[in-house]
């Protein structure tokens, strides 16, 4: 009864009219139950990524000095661009498609509808471009999945609006969790507990009293929302405990890779629904092929990294990858050997419920979008749309369960029924 | 509101009758102005649609300046101007409206994408705003091509935003300024001085708070959370200082003598300090150039206007002019003691590397100029100081460019189309041409990555892009050299200047940005939102006006904000359940979660010593930010916060009970009135416990409870339901627990476990939210 009773106050931050009991006969508080997936991961290739080098490939028209267009590889449905020759590090396209392209899900010729890096990472991340106030899709279903998880919405960096549903966790350095799994123990040794466990329960009980209380006064909407977000953190914060056995005894090195453990650790302790996984420098604006060559396979080497990772934790099952970028670059190189900014790119998706092996969209010879059906899910110039950003993120609304919530309600993407993407995923 | 300011006694605070800011491109709601002639233009002609679609391009310096249709920015003029201004607009709006067109007026053919209009279709027939200009045109007299039916915008039901709202009392509202400004509690003077003279005693108490080092400490920290200029990336003497122009001076301390320390350990660790406090200074500049305007009580427009910069003893090394002012330092060892100074032009390796200069000293600016804001901010060959750009509106005229950025119909097609879309296609001029003016005025700051700062573009600068300028006008070529100069100029004058440094203190003492005007007039609540839009903008306005008759004193923007009705709020007289009045009340009150920097000020206020471990790693899981990858503090507590806030308690309470208690009764900072054999049960020791608790509560969460209070009976509870419960339990040490008692020298025994109980009492009390949030 506790359980539930701290479950819905963190679910819906709702006041709780509960009276106050004193806190004689105190109730152990537990912490909420362990959150069992799916767990969601939205890598970022911050500062725009060429897609004419990874899923969307061209060899045409000085498009790419690296390869031509009979170069280019196929697996299974997807084409993609060829740089087992030019990767500096990381993991190849050859890499990547040969273990991942039959779980693969590709979309070419998204429109990204600007040509700057602030307003497309927000419109990427939140799929609404004139709006401050919408929260990332990974805040989104942290906040409709799993609000009582105690770091439910992880982020490294990029966009990461939360909408004030839910609160945003940093974990820099993944031992840091360690310091502060067992705050109730001196020295995070469970064995030497600050208080007693009698007066533990009591100081709980009390909190959870008072709490009670000041939900029966009146109070300004900010307070009450505060007060509750506060509690519900200082009791969720007890299920960080469970981290620490999955915090791995060596770091890697990579950072997307320290990234992956950290949300990894953090999903099979069960405390976190979503990660924002973050790495930049994609901005090519000089020298485009260098830089690119070694920043796709990092982003790769990472997409594979975490994906291992969690095959060996027994979680890659419930795990939901996408793969984005809030731009793309131009079809032509400028006079630095670099791409400027383009507004047209793709987006990749893969993991539990998604149908691989596919490749929806496209862009015609000179990097334009194609109009696309969002019914019949095919390129269309009769009765195809041009696919934004909100028609990514009302497909991944439905696709994870939350397109009604009303969280998600509160921040409408105004898809009109015609338009919205059907069944995308598959 | 007025009634408020004339009880305390302190400057009367009149609201213009046209007080609302209104900046250029935002969409923002106008006040109902009882000087002007249609308030239906004002409330919702004005607002909904034209601040929002046509005042970008349909003014001087627009897309669309040689079109019929010129309007002024209100955002561009004082409120004493604005009546005019709107009239202006509103006459300009109803020539439009009565010229006939086929089936409407020319206003609605425009607006619709008709006769060629230069921005396309702005609105759709069906949109909301179609509807309100089409009533428009029909108030007005002219030709409509229906009846439409008008959105409901406002509600009857609201009523004004503070009703019933209760404010802060006094001697509370003390103690949250001493703390925010100053990390400090009241002293008892000051709350003795507040108790008689209730609010009218606190402008001269925030005068002196506002003389103290603590609140300069907080005020270059907030202005860092704006400026990030902390975040300097690389080394900051090779980021900052040029080989070109400073390569003989930059690394002086990689040759200073330290000689005179002989052992060799100790000489290379004072090499490692030595060095780390240089670029500590070197960063810290521009933080210290708006401590040095604000406690000198100049003018705040110097942050774009000053024509020095501040060096510190270690600093003026790196420039190369430590000799020459030297003597002005009370300390020329102290490196972090600043000076004003101003730096003679910059001298390169080679004389193409010469900075020009009519008056043979370099073009402060302010911050502008700061080669830590040039490197915080940098430039590439094709951004093209755009990004530069970026950060000056938004930094010192609120305005940011990108959010402007309105979606393009096919942006790629745009880019490929014209030869140079940024002067070419509507859609990219619509911001261009106000960003690519001021891109060139840093034009002379041409240097990427780690090559410097100043230098001029071979071939001089873009033609592929709007000539170097301010809003509509020019930069003339006989002030070039002080291009930056010239445009600090133009942004002290700007009336949006103000208002964004307002804006900028309410970020400070609120820890969130002032609210954004609503845009969906489908929500239900938009009339809510709108009323607290409109409401705090009010207050924006007004103290931004305050602050413009002030000669621009900072300190009088944050005493007028700690006055306002958005800082003093602190309840609700009744349970708020209508969802419209608590979507109008949504942002108001403080509740603000501390910051790591913060917690640990107020842990040491009330306890004489911070946690100390809200630094590095553990600050950036408690929500602080870097200055350079992490810049948004965290605003709400997630799990890992919560469980910090356990761990600071926790510690805190363990380190303070048991040492408490072993100083004399008299010395004692929060158990004077106790002993470890004051048990709960008889009248005496109950009152003395309450007592204890009323002080608690008064020292911790700044509550000023009754003994007999409820409040004070919870806590009271828990205090004795522990003492109660340790009777019953089996094998119990009659100590403290060795971990909270190791680091005092006597600790007394504990055989009762009231210490203990006390101790679980601070915990408690550290767990609750009027501890950790402001």
């Amino acid at each position: 009864m506790r359980r539930d009773f701290l479950k819905s106050c963190g679910l819906a931050g709702l006041s709780l009219a509960v009276p106050y009991v004193p806190p004689a006969a105190a109730e152990p508080i537990r912490p909420a139950e362990p959150y069992p997936g799916p767990y969601y991961v939205v890598f970022n290739a911050s500062g725009g990524w060429d897609t004419t080098y990874l899923m969307d490939p061209k060899g045409i028209s000085g498009i790419n000095r690296l390869y031509r267009e009979g170069d280019i590889r196929t697996q299974g449905a997807h084409r993609f661009a060829p740089n087992q020759k030019h990767a500096t590090g990381g993991m190849s396209n050859e890499e990547f498609y040969a273990e991942f392209g039959a779980e693969l899900l590709t979309f070419n010729g998204l429109d990204y509808s600007t040509n700057n890096h602030s307003p497309g990472a927000r419109y990427m991340a939140t799929g609404k471009l004139d709006s401050l106030a919408y929260p990332t899709f990974a805040a989104l279903v942290a906040a409709c999945r799993g609000a009582t998880c105690p770091i439910a919405f992880l982020t490294f960096g990029n966009y990461s609006a939360t909408g004030n549903l839910v609160a945003m966790s940093r974990v820099p350095y993944l031992p840091s969790l360690r310091t502060i799994a067992n705050a109730d123990a001196i020295s995070g040794n469970t064995r030497t507990p600050f208080h007693d466990p009698f007066a533990l329960e009591r100081i709980e009980a009390a909190l959870a009293a008072h709490h009670a209380s000041r939900a029966t006064q009146p109070r300004l909407p900010r307070v009450e929302r505060g007060e509750n977000m506060l509690y519900a953190a200082q009791v969720n914060s007890q299920a960080l405990q469970r981290v620490t056995q999955y915090i791995p005894a060596s770091i890697p090195k990579e950072r997307l890779a320290q990234q992956a453990e950290i949300a990894l650790a953090s999903f099979k302790a069960g405390v976190c629904v979503s990660a924002n996984l973050s790495i930049g420098q994609f901005d090519s604006h000089a020298n485009n092929d260098k830089d690119q060559m070694k920043l796709i396979p990092e982003l790769l080497a990472g997409v594979a990294y975490l994906l291992r990772r969690a095959g060996e934790l027994k979680i890659r099952e419930q795990l939901v990858v996408i793969i984005q970028s809030e731009m793309g670059r131009t079809p032509n190189y400028n006079a630095g050997n670099g791409k400027d900014h383009w507004s047209i790119g793709s987006a990749l998706f893969l993991g539990r419920g998604i149908r691989g092996n596919r490749v929806l969209g496209a862009t015609d010879g000179q990097q334009f979008a194609a109009a696309f059906d969002p019914a019949k899910l095919v390129v269309s110039p009769e009765t195809g749309i041009r696919i934004r950003p909100e028609h990514l993120h009302q497909a991944l609304r439905e696709f994870a369960g939350i397109a009604d919530h009303p969280m998600s309600q509160k921040f409408p993407l105004d898809v009109k029924a015609p338009n919205r993407l059907h069944q995308f995923f598959g | 509101m007025r009634q408020t300011l004339t009880q305390i006694g302190y400057a009367v605070l009149v609201l213009s009758a046209c007080s609302q800011a209104i900046r250029a491109g935002d969409a923002q709601p106008a006040l109902a102005c009882p000087a002007a002639d249609d308030p239906y233009f004002l409330q919702e002609v004005w607002p909904k649609v034209v601040a929002r679609s046509c005042l970008t391009c349909h003014k001087a310096g627009g897309d669309a300046e040689k079109s019929r249709l010129i309007l002024r920015d209100p955002a561009r003029v004082d409120e004493n101007a604005r009546a005019e201004v709107f009239r202006q607009n509103r006459d300009a709006f109803v020539r439009l409206a009565l010229v006939p067109e086929k089936n409407a007026s020319r206003l609605l053919v425009k607006v619709t994408g008709g006769l060629d209009h230069g921005g396309g279709d702005v609105l759709t027939p069906d949109s909301a705003g179609y509807r309100i200009l089409a009533e428009f045109v029909r108030r007005s007299g002219g030709k409509t091509p229906h009846s439409p039916a008008i959105p409901q915008t406002t509600s009857p039901r609201l009523p004004p935003l503070f009703t019933d709202v209760v404010m802060l009392e006094p001697t509370r509202l003390l103690r949250r300024a001493t703390l925010s400004l100053a990390g400090r509690l009241p002293t008892a003077a000051e709350l003795a001085a507040v108790k008689r003279g209730q609010l009218s005693a606190l402008p001269a108490i925030l005068d002196q708070v506002m003389a103290e080092d603590a609140f300069y400490e907080r005020l270059r920290e907030g202005f860092n959370d704006i400026f990030l200029t902390d975040g300097l990336t690389g080394t900051p003497e090779t980021a900052t200082l040029s080989y070109d122009h400073f390569h003989k001076t930059r690394l002086w301390y990689q040759k200073f003598d330290l000689s005179h320390i002989p052992d060799e350990k100790a000489r290379r660790q004072a090499g490692y300090k030595l060095a780390k406090d240089y670029r500590a200074a070197l960063t810290a500049e521009p933080m210290r150039l708006i401590e040095y305007i604000v406690r000198q009580n100049r003018p705040f427009t110097e942050i774009v206007t000053a024509d020095y910069i501040m060096v510190s003893p270690y600093t003026a090394r790196g420039y190369g002019i430590f000799d020459e002012v030297k003597s002005r330092f009370q300390n020329p060892d102290n490196p972090f003691e600043y000076i004003p100074v101003r730096l003679r032009t910059l001298v390169g390796r080679e004389k193409s590397q010469n900075q020009e200069s009519a008056t043979g000293f370099y073009p402060h600016a302010g911050l502008l100029s700061t080669f830590q804001y040039l490197a915080r901010y940098p430039t590439t060959e094709t951004n093209r100081n755009r990004l530069r750009t970026r950060m000056y509106y938004q930094h010192f005229l609120g305005v940011d460019l990108l959010e402007l950025a309105a979606r393009v119909s096919d942006a790629a097609a745009v880019t490929a189309q014209y030869k140079v879309p940024t002067m070419q296609a509507p859609e990219c001029v619509v911001c261009h041409r106000t960003m690519d003016p001021v891109a060139g005025l840093f034009q002379d700051y041409w240097k990427f990555a780690d090559q410097g700062l100043y230098g001029r573009r071979k071939g001089g600068w873009f033609s592929d892009m709007f000539s170097p300028g301010f809003e509509g006008e020019n930069l003339p070529p006989s002030e070039r050299w002080r291009a930056l100069q010239w445009l600090g100029e133009r942004t002290a004058q700007d009336p949006r200047f103000a208002t964004t440094m307002v804006e900028h203190v309410y970020f400070i003492l609120t820890g969130r940005r002032v609210l954004l005007p609503p845009k969906d007039e489908s929500d239900p609540l938009f009339a809510a939102h709108e009323q607290a839009y409109r409401e705090q903008r009010k207050w924006v306005d007004l103290i931004a006006g305050r602050f413009r008759q002030s000669g621009f004193n900072l300190k009088n923007v944050f005493k007028d904000w700690i006055f306002s009705d958005f800082y003093r709020a602190d309840g609700v007289a009744t349970r708020v359940t209508d969802p419209a009045r608590k979507a109008a009340l949504d942002d108001v009150g403080m509740m603000r979660l501390l910051s790591p920097e913060q917690l640990e000020r107020k842990t040491a206020a009330i306890f004489g010593e911070p946690w100390g471990r809200l630094h590095d790693q553990m600050a950036m899981l408690y929500g602080g930010i870097d200055s350079q990858e992490v810049t948004e503090r965290a605003t709400d507590p997630s799990g890992a916060m919560g469980a910090i806030q356990r761990l600071l308690a926790n510690e805190v309470a363990c380190r303070q009970v048991a040492r408490d208690f072993a100083r004399p009764a008299t010395e004692r900072r929060f158990f004077a009135h106790v002993e470890p054999d004051t048990l709960p049960g008889s009248e005496a020791a109950d009152q003395k416990i309450r007592e204890t608790i009323v002080q608690l509560h008064s020292r911790i969460l700044g509550r000023n409870d009754r003994t007999d209070s409820t409040e004070v009976d919870e806590t009271f509870q828990l205090f004795a339901a522990i003492v109660q419960a340790a009777q019953s339990q089996k094998q119990l040490d009659t100590r403290e627990t060795y971990a909270c008692r190791q680091s005092t020298p006597a600790p007394p025994a504990d055989p009762h476990y009231t210490i203990r109980a006390w101790r679980a009492v601070m915990t408690y009390l550290m767990r609750r939210p009027e501890f950790l949030y402001e």
